[in-house]
Parts: structure tokens; C-alpha cells; sequence
């Protein structure tokens, strides 16, 4: 038996060349000072889209009363009222602005059998503003917002888009929906859930391959298009002795092959120049806290922004009737049974607590992402970031009074420093065909049930001025 | 009466509509319905014979006692029958198979609503069932799915078996989606960038640990250490050495031979002083850690450390080892346990008060590795691997080709063609060519694990197949249905080796009966029973630790192993399915035996013991059962009962009607003491919406009731005594879990056919329709003289056309 005494190692020694290391496209020294080093209005907008799962305690009747989501005032003059849950994000008023009662109504029951599987859908409806068919095979839903931004401006990063979640189900849903519209807010098609990753190192290797070392990376690249030459040969063999329905499968198959190949040309062009990049330091599998997750899994969106190995990012920070208890908000209960208030006040406030916590996370990300500069400006300066809830009212499982905010400048795009309170009943697909005509989408007129658009200034589009209209 | 209506219609099923005042306490005195329900569809054989009575009488039957709430205006349940008649079920078997599902439950008409007699409703029932039988077998539906890729859990057996590899899947594989009850149904299954992307990434991890990395980088793994594993001396945690307390066991993938820095970082012990960390490796002790407290250390940012954390290099060869990290124990008394939660005495504690000791944990083990590299030693894998060394240049292509033959044909389950092969030593002969044959051969295996081939569980269909065709899965591809079946990987050597004979059934059988004594048939618990029962679920909602302070990630563990045992042992002793429900035996090591009170058993090994008394009886006195369907603070016999319904009984009550209020929101008992779960449960009769359904949910999950949220015997909540009677809605009286178990087991055939539905669904890696119920039911009659043995109900999946035989698209492509 050996037995050591322990002698001080610092942590640097530990961690010098254990870092996974990456190229960093882009340096400031690049550009020349004051100069943006892309057009915003080549309609480069980096979009990053955060679903919260359950509504919010101002969802509710009492709870807007009380102004826990939404401001009294509209316009520049909102106040972040003492126990509003947009407190913990005050410092960055200048990068927020507020939408207060818009509807999901895309996520309500449509016909007697889904009453009741509000949670089993919600998640799907938040992007794309559309009906999820009920069912447990073939799913259909709609081609969400952050595929639409990615089909048009994502096709040159590696990765046109990034999905990601902090927490999926592991186990069945109910009422004959399929998980896809639980685990998936993002759509690349009516028919095309795309899965989120929730392993932070997963996450890393998509983003900059897999590898200890620069050198290793650009081995495992080169390898791995030299497999998909392999497989590629395999599928054509294979195509003939399979049955048609296994056949239009594998000709699914070929078409992310394709795919793939291209982005990994793309991460070799951009490991191949640039300075070096770490790994936040991240432990392998998922962090035990939610917070460490929720910090780590944002450490990798700034850097993947950051690196442009993407500009389009949609990120689920919890499941519905996730029963996850987050005691550092004060309150023990579960967040679902928390969320099933009764009306009471007292209990409001309990999931207003947890909700308030919540939110406040974002305060990291917006933080990390101001304090990262892109050429002459800050990444928030130049990213949308839509944070909002397919749900208002979760203990009714309504999708009325939605919480939505637009955080960061989206390169000029959204000035910030606002409250817009919708006339009742306007759909959040309104908010969301104005802000993407923003971002570049001068085409698109109608996303999801739109009924028109939602002007992002103030005084227009506020309450004020069309109440009655 | 128009709300009323409309209220039941969101309920969903259970109307009770205005035909005079219903008493909802309990069966109306007087009417026919209470003198039939004891003798109603309760007859536990098929075969009861009884005088025919004509289809067209049957059809009135539905006429007069269905259509009164399943009618086109009332809609309840969303299905009407005024067009229904028995003579034409086999057209509506959709509806047909809803209406047998409830009959043979007993569960319809509604108590309180009028009834015909027991001998009509078993004539309906099997008229019912009779013709929409003979219908199928005239015109067989086989289903159809697009191929199975191999799940999380899947990949990692899979890999085991190939390469004597221990993986964790989840670091690579995006989640699987769970379709119905299971991950492995075809229809989760998409196929993304992201999915092929990261079956490349775990292509190349694998091959490397699987050959080992003689140029490998020092890196560093953090293993984390989840805050619900208790720590404390008398939780020892399994795999540590004995002696020690706490800390953490990891498997952990050494790349090289070469020298390894082993770091703990721990929270908490703040007055623990000194305290000695012991590192082995596969069991042996390998290093001491000597920790040094009384810094000036903020809890929870830093334990006030004055020593280092970490050992000197430590030299270890090449492989997988399990590494354990753990304290000596020596330490006694009085002290707070880690995962309390802040309102607990701890996070009032600034810095620890006297007589109270902040027990120092483990939070997180690094490895950090390796350094002079001095090459790869022989290991398992590579044994795996390497079955040939040449000894000059010349061997070296021949061998890589054997090894890659050998390696794909394992790997895909049939024999490598040989454009498989050549396209494996392409990739061989591109590496090799550069960097030596243990690359190249690296290279053909990331080729292999990369192979759509591999992933994909592809069956072919004969070239000559017409659309609509039904045709005979080739022997290898039943070979792999039936090892992914039964052991949830592929096929060994044996199996593969009978597969073009699987086509007689004696050679079929054998073969299952074979597979079902082998230790891998552990797969039918852990993966189907686990996913069945929703076993997921233990631990998902923590019950509050101030509550149940004794309830540690250790003993969730044991809970779910304990029903896993409890179904493996079924399938080995070939024990009756219908063990589920009366075993009066269960399974348990130390910690499961302390929490049930039970006495005599020690250690962490799990045995099998006789329920001390009646207690406990079947799964409804299980531990994992009975947690995961609670509230963190308090039982839920709606939970509970909703659980029975849906997952043993596969008759689901309907969603709850939108906007109800919370339980929280209930007033207490009026003199200070708080309502009891059953009394806040009362509500549910006072209101004729909620009651439609809850009669039938609650009295199960109250039956429970002196099982505490962790499974825990009770008799006493809130300080008043628990009440646990209720009514079944057959009029039964049941207070106890022996009691709901027997009253279940008087109707078995739905259970029966329920739990092989269950099971057929994933054995094909598609939900069950409507069209799959004749075959469901043909295999539970022919297992019912035999019991409902485990073989029974396993041979008749495995020799039903939906399992043998697969059936063309009926339009090409």
C-alpha cells in the first residue's frame, strides 16, 4: 500500500493542456477600430431564442394586479416594481424590452380529446405558433421562428443552429402526444423536431469537434470525412435490400449526411486559423445544480456566438411539469405543484418566487453576453434574444397573457428600455412577425396565427394608443 | 343539468347524469346495480359458456344501457354508439376495442347507473370480442414501422458485449424519445444531423478507449458527486472499501499507461479537523488524502482547507478501473447531513454551532492524466479487439482484415458482406498508411461503429415482395429482434448460429427458454419493467428532506432494485405474471430491509425474503412504487390510484377538467390541526364532475395510504389516524394493499392483457393499436392454463405473425 501525503498542486497545473482548445475565428485586432465588421442590415442578426416552460405568477389575474410580470407604465417610463419577477433584471433595462399580454392560443385545446394536454404540447407551440397534431406517430406542428432566421441567415456557419435543453423527459407523455412536442422547440419543419442536447461536452464537441488537442481535432475531422464517404457507400448497398418504408428513412439519412460534411468543412476552415479557445471548465455528464447548468450551458451559447460557429441558439431551460425544487428562490415546493396555485395569493407568490429565480439566471447570460465584445460592439448589441412562456396562467394551463421579453440591441434593431403592453387578445405571433422583419425578414407578413404585426417602438403599438382600435 | 352535462363531457368518460338523485357515497341501495356487480364481468375464464344470446339483442343491450351517455349529443368520452351494433364491430373495432377494454374491467355501465345483467355483459364482451377476431384473422393487419435504431441503454449492452467497454452513451447520443411507454419505439427515433453527428463523436471515442491512446494528452475528468447520496458512516456507499463513509465510485477510462493525478474537492467539516480520503483502484488501496480543516473557509465556497486535496502522480495501466474515493471512517456523533435543505439547521449554522459537525463530503473526484506515458498494456478490450498480432509488415493487412471481418460481423449482427469489408480496409489502409496498423485498425473500427449497419436494425425485405405482401423476416433478422427483445443487445454466437433454423419452432423455443435463463435476460426488468412501471420516476420529486430525512439517493437505488429483482426472478423461477400483484415475498439488502422494518439483514447484497406479514403484498409494496407516485411532503392517492389505473390496469381515467383548484388551497380541520390527505380528498365527492371520475381513482390510491411518500408503513398522518378504506368501484370494501391487489385479481384477464400488450409493444418497437388486440388476446388465452406463466406470455409474442412477419407498404415507396 502507498500511502501520500498530499502536496499542494495548484489548479493551473492541472489544467494547463486539458482544456479542449479551439480556434477563435475572429479577433478585435481584425477590425478596424469604430468599423461593425458585418452589415447589420445583411441581416446577420444572431438570434437566441429561451422557452420557459410555465407561465408566470403575473399570468394571473391577481398576480397582474399585483404587476409581477407586467409594468404598470408603458413605454421608457416602466418601473421595475419591488416584487415584479423583471427585478433581478434591472441593470440591463437598457437592453429589455418588455411585451406584456400576448397569447399563445396555438397551445390551447382544440377538440374535446386534448383538453388537459396543455403541458404535452406547449413546448412545441412556443416557436412556431401552430397547432400540435395530436398524435403519438407522425408528428405535425410548424417550422419554427429560429429555423426560419437559420434557413435564411445560418447557412454559412457551421452550424445553421443550436438546440439545447437543460432537461428532457425521460419518460412517457400523456394524452397521445408525442414527446417530440415536450422536448422540441425547435422545428425544422411541420414534421422535423430537432433534438436538444443536454450534455454540456456534447454541446462543446458539436460546436468545435471532438478532440484533446487542436492537432487531435483536425485528426477526428479529417476521419470523420473519410466515415461519411464509408457510410455513404454502405447506404447505397443497403438502400436495395430494404422495404420502402425503411428506404425513405435512410434517403433522410443522406440528406444530414450531406449536412454534416458541410459543416465539418466549415469547423476545420475555422479551427484552422484564429486563436485558441477553452472549455469553460465543465465536469463530464450534467451538473447536479440546475444553476451550474443553466451557467454552463450559457458559457456555450457566448461562445458559439462568439466563435460565429452559429447565430441561431433556441434553449429550454425547463421541461412542463418539471417537479424540480429550486430552494435557493426561498420557496421548497416543486415548480409544477407550485405552479398549481389555487388562486391563492399566498401561493402565487410562492411560484412567483421560484419564477422570479428563475429569470434571474438570465441575468448571467446577459451579463457574459455584454461583456463580449464582437468588433465594435457587444454581443448583446448585436443579438435578439426572445425569453418567454407558451403558458400564462399555469394553474388554468392558459395560454393567454404569455410572459415575453426581447433582451439585447439585435444590431439597432430593438432600442431597449421598454414596455409594450398588446391589446388583449393579440396573438405573440404578431410580436414575433415584426421582430423577424427586423432581423431581416422584410418578406414575411403572417408567422403562425398572426392576425398582423406588432410594432417594437413605443408610442406605437401600445396599449394606450389601440385599446378599442 | 346543461352545465352539469358539459362539465362531464371535459371530464372525459365517467358521466352520471341527471336519472334522479345519485348518492355518491356510495352504490345506490336497491337498485340492480348493487346485487350485479359482484357477480358482473368478474369471471376470471374466457371459456364461461353461457346460452347464446343473438348480436342484434346485444346490439339493443348498447342501445339501452350505453347510448345514454354515449350518445352524438352527450358525446361522453368522446364516443358515441347510437350507429353501433355488435353485428358489425369488426367495422368499428377501434370503438369495439374501447367498449371491450371497459367491459372486461368491469368498469361499465357506471356504478350508479342501471346495469343488464352479469351473463349479458359476458355475452357482449365475448360477442365483442369473437367478432372482431375472426375479422382480423380473415384480414390480418401487421402494423408497420420504420426500423429501430439502437437506444441509450441499447448502445451501451451493445458495446459491452463487443468490446468489453463500459460507456455512458448519454455523453455522446441525444435523449431518447419515449413513445408511448418505451425509448425504443421506432417512432421516437429521428434522424437528425445532431443524432449522426454524435454517433461519429462516440465512434472516436470509443475506438480510442477500446485500443487505448499511446499519444494521448494529460486531460482531466471531473465526476461529480450528487448531493442526494448520503454520506453518512452508516450509508455506506456500495463499491467503496468497507471502513470508509461516503465519497464516490466512478469508472474511469485510462488512455495509457502513465501517471495519474487523483483531486477531491469536498464541501463542508469545517470543525472535522483531520480527516484521511482513501483512493483505490479496482478495490485496491492505491492512496491516502490527508485533509486538513480549520482554515478560515466559508461554507459552501470553500471548506477552510489548510492541506492539498490531491495525491502525487500515481502510475496505472491502461484500461477501464474503477476508482473510489472515500473517507475513513472515524467519525461518530451528532452532525447535519449534506443535502438538508437551507431552512434546516445547517444554513442557520454560520460555521457550525457546538455538538453539531458539518460532516465533510465529497463533492467532485478529478482525474487528471496521463503523464509519462510509458505505452498501452494489454486490456480487456483490446484483447477484444486484437485477435490476431502480426509479427512482420507482411501479417499486417491480412490480420486487420480478419479482425475488421470479424468486428463488422459482430457488430451488424449478420455476416460482413464482402463490400463491407472492403470498404472497412479502405479506411484501414488510408490510416495505416500513415500512422501504423493499431490506427488503421482504430480507423476500421470507428468505421464500424459509424455504420448505418451497426446503428440502424435493418431487416431486409426479399426482392420480390409485392406492396401489401406479408413476408417471413430472414433468420438473422429475428435472431436480432429477439435479442434486442429479451436481452436489449445483439445476438451471441449461439443465436446467430440457429438462425436460419429459428423457423422451427422447437429450435425457436429452445432458443427463448435459453435466453430467458441467461443473466442477460436482467434486460426484461431493468428496460421493460422499469420503463412499464415508470420506475424513472423514483427520486424525481425528492420527498423534502425535513420530512423524510432518512430518504438518500442509496436508498432510491435499492427500491428500484428491489422490484427489478422481484421481475427477474419471475422470469427466471418462470413464476405467473400475476406475481406482480400477489408475491408475498419481495427483495432487499440492508438499507430496503431498515426502511420496511424488516429485521435480520445485512450487508448490501439484496435476498429474498417472505413479507413479514400482509402488510405489503405484490408492487403495491414496493418502495419505488409507492415514491414515485407521491407529492415531495405528502402521499397523492390520486397519483397513486391514477398509476394502478393507467399503468397495471390500462384503463387511464380522463384528463382532470381545466381550473381546479389545489390542494394546498384546502382549509384545515378548523381547530388548528391540519386535514389529512383523506379528508382534503373528500372534496372530490361533494362535486358530481369530479366524483364521475374519482370514485374510481381515489379509493385505489387511499388503499395505499399507510405507505408514507417513500414507501414507508404509517398509521398516522398530521396526528390523526389514517383512514386508508374506500370503496372499489365494484362495490368492494378495500382498506389495505392485499386488499386492492385481490380485488384487481379477480377480473385477470384485463391485467393479463394489459401487461402483454405492454410488452408486445416493446417487443416491436411500435405503440399497440386497435388491430394488435386479437393477437394480444390469443396469446393470453393460450397462457391461461399454464397461470399466466413468464415463458408463456414471452413464446407467444415471439411466435406471433407481428413478431415473425412484417408486411410490405401497400402502395410502393
Amino acid at each position: 500500500m502507498k500511502f501520500i501525503t498530499g502536496k499542494h498542486l495548484s489548479r493551473r497545473t492541472f489544467l494547463r493542456g486539458t482544456g479542449a482548445s479551439v480556434a477563435l475565428p475572429f479577433m478585435d485586432a481584425m477590425v478596424p477600430a469604430g468599423r461593425a465588421w458585418r452589415d447589420p442590415a445583411a441581416g446577420s442578426t444572431r438570434l437566441v431564442c429561451v422557452m420557459e416552460a410555465m407561465g408566470c405568477a403575473g399570468g394571473n389575474d391577481w398576480g397582474d394586479s399585483q404587476r409581477l410580470f407586467a409594468p404598470e407604465k408603458v413605454g421608457r417610463d416602466f418601473e421595475f416594481e419591488q416584487q415584479s419577477q423583471l427585478k433581478p433584471l434591472e441593470e440591463y433595462r437598457d437592453y429589455l424590452t418588455v411585451v406584456s399580454q400576448t397569447d399563445c392560443r396555438m397551445a390551447e385545446p382544440f377538440r374535446a380529446e386534448e383538453i388537459g394536454g396543455d403541458h404535452d404540447r406547449s413546448t412545441a407551440v412556443f416557436l412556431t405558433q401552430a397547432h400540435p397534431l395530436q398524435t403519438e406517430a407522425d408528428v405535425f406542428c410548424g417550422k419554427s421562428m429560429d429555423q426560419v432566421h437559420a434557413d435564411r441567415f445560418g447557412q454559412e456557419t457551421a452550424l445553421p443552429s443550436l438546440e439545447l435543453t437543460v432537461e428532457p423527459v425521460d419518460r412517457g407523455c400523456a394524452y397521445n402526444y408525442h414527446c417530440a412536442y415536450t422536448n422540441s422547440q425547435s422545428w425544422a419543419s411541420a414534421s422535423q423536431p430537432l433534438p436538444s442536447i443536454r450534455e454540456p461536452r456534447a454541446v462543446f464537441d458539436q460546436l468545435f469537434g471532438a478532440g484533446d488537442s487542436p492537432s487531435d481535432r483536425a485528426a477526428r475531422l479529417r476521419t470523420n470525412r473519410s466515415l461519411l464517404d464509408f457510410i455513404a457507400t454502405e447506404l447505397a448497398q443497403l438502400k436495395r435490400e430494404l422495404g420502402a418504408t425503411d428506404r425513405v428513412a435512410l434517403d433522410e439519412y443522406t440528406t444530414h449526411m450531406r449536412e454534416l460534411e458541410r459543416r465539418i468543412q466549415l469547423v476545420e476552415a475555422q479551427n484552422s486559423s484564429g486563436e485558441e479557445r477553452e472549455m469553460p471548465e465543465a465536469p463530464s455528464g450534467v451538473p447536479d445544480k440546475w444553476q451550474d447548468h443553466m451557467a454552463l450551458m450559457f458559457d456555450l451559447q457566448v461562445l458559439a456566438l462568439q466563435a460565429d460557429v452559429t447565430r441561431v441558439i433556441s434553449f429550454i431551460t425547463g421541461i412542463d411539469q418539471a417537479n424540480r425544487t429550486h430552494p435557493e428562490s426561498g420557496v421548497n415546493k416543486s415548480w409544477h405543484g407550485a405552479s398549481h396555485h389555487g388562486n391563492v395569493p399566498a401561493s402565487i407568490m410562492d411560484f412567483h418566487a421560484i419564477n422570479t429565480y428563475r429569470l434571474s439566471q438570465m441575468g448571467y447570460f446577459l451579463e457574459k453576453m455584454k461583456n463580449t465584445m464582437d468588433g465594435d460592439a457587444s454581443l448583446l448589441d448585436k443579438t435578439a434574444i426572445v425569453w418567454g412562456s407558451p403558458m400564462g396562467d399555469p394553474n388554468l394551463h392558459n395560454h393567454r397573457r404569455c410572459p415575453l421579453i426581447l433582451m439585447g440591441k439585435a444590431n439597432g434593431a430593438l432600442e431597449g428600455n421598454m414596455h409594450l403592453r398588446a391589446p388583449q387578445g393579440t396573438p405573440m405571433a404578431n410580436v414575433f412577425v415584426s421582430l423577424m422583419q427586423k432581423l431581416g425578414h422584410d418578406d414575411m407578413h403572417h408567422f403562425g396565427d398572426s392576425t398582423g404585426e406588432f410594432p417594437l417602438s413605443f408610442p406605437r403599438g401600445t396599449a394606450s394608443s389601440q385599446v378599442g382600435a | 343539468m346543461k352545465t352539469l352535462a358539459l362539465g362531464a363531457m371535459f371530464a372525459g368518460m365517467w358521466l352520471v347524469v341527471g336519472t334522479g338523485p345519485v348518492d355518491t357515497g356510495s352504490l345506490p341501495s336497491g337498485h340492480e346495480a348493487g346485487a350485479i356487480f359482484a357477480a358482473t364481468v368478474a369471471s376470471s375464464s374466457e371459456s364461461t359458456s353461457s346460452p347464446s344470446v343473438s348480436p342484434a339483442t346485444l346490439t339493443e343491450v348498447v342501445q339501452q344501457y350505453c347510448v345514454v351517455c354515449h350518445n352524438d349529443a352527450l358525446l361522453t368520452g368522446n364516443l358515441s354508439f347510437q350507429r353501433f351494433s355488435v353485428e358489425n364491430a369488426a367495422d368499428e373495432a377501434v370503438t369495439a376495442e374501447k367498449m371491450i377494454r371497459k367491459l372486461r374491467a368491469g368498469m361499465m355501465p357506471p356504478p350508479g347507473m342501471p346495469r343488464p345483467s352479469a351473463d349479458t355483459l359476458q355475452q357482449l364482451v365475448e360477442t365483442l370480442e369473437s367478432t372482431v377476431d375472426a375479422a382480423a384473422e380473415a384480414s390480418p393487419n401487421l402494423g408497420d414501422r420504420r426500423f429501430q435504431r439502437l437506444t441509450r441503454e441499447e448502445y451501451q449492452r451493445v458495446i459491452r458485449d463487443l468490446l468489453d467497454l463500459e460507456v455512458k452513451a448519454g455523453q455522446w447520443l441525444p435523449p431518447d424519445i419515449v413513445v408511448g411507454a418505451f425509448d425504443n419505439a421506432s417512432a421516437g427515433q429521428r434522424l437528425s444531423t445532431t443524432l449522426l453527428d454524435s454517433c461519429l463523436s462516440a465512434a472516436s471515442d470509443i475506438a480510442r478507449m477500446a485500443i487505448g491512446n499511446a499519444d494521448a494528452l494529460s486531460s482531466t475528468n471531473k465526476h461529480l458527486v450528487p448531493m442526494q447520496v448520503s454520506q453518512h458512516a452508516w450509508d455506506h456507499v456500495d463499491g467503496t472499501p468497507f471502513g470508509t463513509r461516503g465519497g464516490v465510485v466512478v469508472t474511469q477510462d485510462f488512455l495509457a499507461d502513465g501517471e495519474y493525478v487523483f483531486q477531491v474537492e469536498t464541501s463542508l467539516g469545517d470543525k472535522a479537523f483531520e480527516e484521511d480520503i482513501d483512493i483505490s483502484i479496482d478495490g485496491e488501496p492505491v492512496a491516502l488524502i490527508m485533509l486538513e480543516h480549520g482554515g478560515s473557509g466559508r461554507r459552501g465556497g470553500g471548506s477552510g482547507l489548510i492541506s492539498a486535496q490531491n495525491t502525487e502522480p500515481i502510475f496505472v495501466r491502461a484500461g477501464q478501473h474503477q476508482v473510489s474515493a472515500a473517507f475513513v471512517s472515524r467519525l461518530d456523533g451528532m452532525y447535519e447531513d449534506r443535502f438538508s435543505p437551507p431552512e434546516w439547521s445547517y444554513s442557520s449554522n454560520q460555521g457550525g454551532t457546538p455538538g453539531i459537525t458539518g460532516l465533510s463530503h465529497v463533492t467532485e473526484l478529478w482525474i487528471t492524466g496521463p503523464t509519462n506515458i510509458a505505452g498501452v498494456s494489454e486490456t480487456a478490450s483490446r484483447a477484444k479487439v486484437f485477435t490476431c498480432i502480426p509479427t512482420s509488415p507482411a501479417e499486417e493487412r491480412p490480420c486487420a482484415k480478419s479482425i475488421l471481418t470479424d468486428l463488422s460481423s459482430r457488430a451488424n449482427r449478420r455476416p460482413a458482406s464482402p463490400e463491407q469489408v472492403a470498404a472497412l480496409m479502405k479506411l484501414y489502409d488510408e490510416a495505416a498508411a500513415g500512422e501504423g496498423f493499431e490506427i488503421g485498425v482504430r480507423t476500421g473500427l470507428q468505421g464500424v461503429l459509424a455504420s448505418p449497419e451497426f446503428l440502424f436494425r435493418l431487416e431486409r425485405q426479399p426482392a420480390d415482395v409485392q406492396p401489401g405482401q406479408v413476408y417471413r423476416l430472414a433468420g438473422v433478422d429475428l435472431a436480432t429482434r429477439l435479442s434486442f427483445f429479451l436481452w436489449a443487445s445483439a445476438p451471441d454466437e449461439e443465436l446467430l448460429g440457429a438462425a436460419e433454423r429459428l423457423s422451427d419452432p422447437a429450435v425457436l423455443e429452445e432458443q427463448v427458454r435459453r435466453m430467458l435463463r441467461d443473466p442477460r435476460s436482467e434486460a426484461l426488468s431493468t428496460r421493460f419493467l422499469h420503463q412499464w412501471l415508470r420506475l424513472q420516476g423514483v427520486g424525481l420529486v425528492w420527498p423534502e428532506s425535513y420530512l423524510f430525512p432518512g430518504f438518500s439517493q442509496q436508498l432510491a437505488d435499492g427500491l428500484v432494485q428491489e422490484t427489478h429483482m422481484l421481475f427477474d426472478y419471475m422470469v427466471q423461477e418462470d413464476r405467473s405474471m400475476l406475481d406482480i400483484f400477489r408475491a408475498d415475498y419481495t427483495f432487499v439488502n440492508e438499507t430496503v430491509a431498515r426502511h420496511y422494518g424488516i429485521e435480520g439483514i445485512f450487508g448490501d447484497e439484496f435476498r429474498r425474503v417472505q413479507y413479514p406479514d400482509d402488510r405489503r403484498q405484490g408492487v403495491f409494496g414496493h418502495g419505488s412504487v409507492l415514491q414515485l407516485t407521491s407529492m415531495s411532503g405528502r402521499t397523492s392517492p390520486v397519483l397513486r390510484g391514477k398509476w394502478v389505473m393507467e399503468v397495471l390496469m390500462g384503463t387511464p381515467p380522463p384528463p382532470p377538467p381545466p381550473n381546479v383548484p389545489a390542494f394546498e388551497a384546502s382549509p384545515d380541520a378548523g381547530d388548528g390541526r391540519r386535514l389529512t390527505t383523506r379528508e382534503r380528498m373528500e372534496a372530490h365527492s361533494s362535486s358530481p364532475v369530479c366524483n364521475s371520475c374519482h370514485r374510481f381513482i381515489d379509493p385505489v390510491g387511499l388503499a395505499l395510504d399507510n405507505f408514507d411518500p417513500t414507501g414507508q408503513w404509517r398509521i398516522r398522518e398530521n396526528m390523526a389516524p389514517i383512514d386508508s378504506r374506500g370503496e372499489f368501484y365494484d362495490g368492494t370494501s378495500i382498506a389495505t394493499a392485499a386488499e386492492l391487489a385481490d380485488v384487481l385479481l379477480k377480473r385477470p384477464i384485463p391485467l393479463v392483457r394489459n401487461f402483454t400488450g405492454r410488452l408486445l409493444s416493446y417487443a416491436l418497437g411500435r405503440p399497440i393499436e386497435y388491430f394488435d388486440s386479437p393477437t394480444v388476446r390469443g396469446i393470453v388465452r393460450s397462457a391461461e392454463a399454464g397461470d399466466y406463466k413468464m415463458s408463456a406470455l414471452v413464446l407467444g409474442i415471439v411466435k406471433s405473425d407481428v413478431f415473425q412477419m412484417r408486411q410490405a407498404p401497400a402502395t410502393a415507396n
